[in-house]
């Protein structure tokens, strides 16, 4: 039998079962670690301790809201960024000299650790939703910016001079060629400002806030509910998956032709 | 502007023996002194089918980009029905030779491509995409994306959106250079019926000798670079013609005898052997 066909045949539960199995075993082995302490449950905390700590979290409404709080913020941060990015990037492409311009303080600004301006943005915005908004979008604008100008300027050249030969307008041209050209690009680019809008906004939250995961990731450090941080982190890491995955969702239907 | 477009729009190719291209004592030289096309003077009448062949580098591509006035003229004449070329005339259309379909529209709405962009009312330019798409096999891959076409396929579609401009004039730039020996011979047959229909006036840029004599009126023979025009070989084979036919016709074969021999005095038989595959 040929590789290829050998590779074809193996079960579609295979690989889950394997990975379910790991798992289990991973989680079997840290709370027998935990429970006789053989690492001190005060650094890595208890898989049933986390447990509890979500169910009650959950119950009470906590982890809900504060989620809420971390999701809304980051989708406004990223909406912003990605219009922003999207619209500068498009600016860019037609008209390089504007990019010319814009390049040292644009440059600059992108090489300064992002997270380094958030004591800015609490002075100028105070410790509500907008200074995590700022974060998140002095993340999401620079990554969205270059991929859309990667984007515009790797149209095929074929088609430009299949454009020209045609007399298409520049309108045209731009709505019809280099736009559509430039859409995948794009989408990788607001991919990745999604995640990093997250980013930007739990960093803002841990740093001084009164709502979201990230301030409550901070108290429950602070205290030293080490069960807590887990739960924190999982339904951050779960909510990442599911942020990604409904963008992914969301080319795949735009981008059928690929 | 526009209006100057439209005057030239509908001329069929009536006067058959008028010149639709007219070429004289032009050179070209690019950037870094590599001079691509020496003294070169053509005229090709409305209606005609002309190829030009040569091998690699003869700076064929070039008088064909001149012509669609992509590349400025530097020196001599060149008219295009008459008047200078210039990008975007709307009485010149023109073929690349990788097919160019945007891979975001469908096989018809590419097809559609040329007279959208040209401003045609849409359901002119789709009535006429339609039909040619039809006329090149592919009704029943309209609504396809290019992904889900052969290079074969995408090429024809790309046939259908250039027959789709009512342009009287029709450049074409190795359209089939890329494709597979087999999928070639269907599309030159596939090409001499749609010009068969109208008998456009025709300039096609090739290296492939047998491609030139199965298609053309007359063939016209470059040097190796800088390029310049070594003879002019009239192919008075019957039309319609077809592909398969003309393998049985001894005439083809003398005119491809005749061709490649004097693409053999001009360019020397080492440079042959290694540019020329035809």
């Amino acid at each position: 039998m040929s590789a290829l066909h050998s590779a074809r045949v193996e079960k579609w539960w295979i690989i889950p079962t394997v990975q379910l199995a790991g798992f289990v075993v991973v989680v079997l082995l840290w709370e027998w670690v935990s429970v006789n302490r053989i690492i001190d449950p005060l650094f890595i905390g208890r898989p049933s301790g986390i447990a509890r700590y979500l169910k009650t979290a959950i119950m009470d409404g906590s982890i809900p809201v504060e989620t809420a709080w971390t999701v809304g913020s980051t989708l406004a941060a990223f909406g912003l960024g990605s219009i922003a990015g999207i619209a500068f990037g498009l600016l860019f492409a037609v008209y390089p000299i504007a990019e010319k311009i814009l390049e040292p303080l644009f440059s600059g600004l992108n090489s300064l650790p992002r997270v380094a301006l958030a004591p800015l943005f609490l002075l100028w915005f105070g410790l509500g939703v907008a200074s995590k908004i700022a974060l998140g979008f002095s993340l999401t604008f620079f990554i969205v910016l270059a991929n859309t100008v990667a984007g515009a300027r790797s149209v095929d050249r074929d088609f430009l001079i299949l454009s020209e030969t045609l007399g298409a307008s520049k309108a045209v041209v731009f709505f019809k060629v280099m736009l559509p050209s430039a859409i995948p690009t794009i989408f990788s680019g607001l991919k990745l400002g999604l995640i990093y809008a997250l980013l930007g906004v739990i960093a803002g939250e841990i740093i001084a806030s009164q709502h979201g995961l990230g301030q409550l990731l901070t108290f429950l450090a602070g205290t030293f509910d080490t069960n807590g941080v887990f739960g924190v982190l999982l339904v951050l890491g779960l909510t990442g998956i599911i942020l990604t995955k409904a963008m992914t969702e969301l080319e795949k239907r735009l981008l059928r032709w690929r | 502007m526009n209006a100057s477009h439209r005057a030239f729009e509908p001329a069929p190719p009536s006067k058959q023996t008028a010149p639709a291209i007219e070429i004289s004592g032009l050179t070209h030289v690019f950037a870094g002194a590599m001079q691509a096309v020496s003294d070169v003077s053509l005229s090709v009448r409305a209606g005609e089918f002309a190829s030009i062949v040569g091998p690699s580098g003869c700076g064929k591509t070039t008088i064909l980009n001149l012509l669609a006035g992509l590349l400025p003229l530097q020196t001599g004449t060149m008219t295009v029905a008459g008047r200078p070329p210039r990008a975007g005339r709307h009485d010149i259309a023109y073929m690349l030779a990788r097919d160019s379909l945007f891979p975001w529209r469908t096989a018809l709405q590419n097809a559609m491509v040329g007279s959208e962009f040209r401003g045609v009312k849409e359901s002119e330019g789709r009535a006429r995409a339609v039909e040619f798409l039809k006329r090149v096999g592919l009704e029943r891959f309209a609504n396809n994306y290019p992904k889900a076409l052969s290079h074969g396929m995408r090429q024809r579609v790309a046939l259908a959106r250039t027959f789709t401009l009512k342009s009287p004039v029709l450049l074409m730039d190795e359209p089939f250079g890329a494709l597979d020996a087999q999928t070639k011979l269907q599309l030159e047959d596939l090409l001499m019926n749609l010009w068969n229909d109208e008998r456009r006036t025709v300039v096609f840029i090739t290296h492939d000798l047998s491609e030139a004599v199965t298609l053309s009126d007359r063939v016209i023979v470059m040097s190796a670079r800088p390029g310049r025009i070594v003879d002019d070989v009239s192919i008075p084979l019957p039309r319609p013609r077809s592909v398969r036919a003309l393998q049985r016709d001894p005439l083809y074969h003398e005119l491809y005898a005749k061709v490649w021999g004097r693409l053999e005095v001009a360019v020397g038989q080492a440079n042959i052997d290694s540019e020329i595959s035809g």
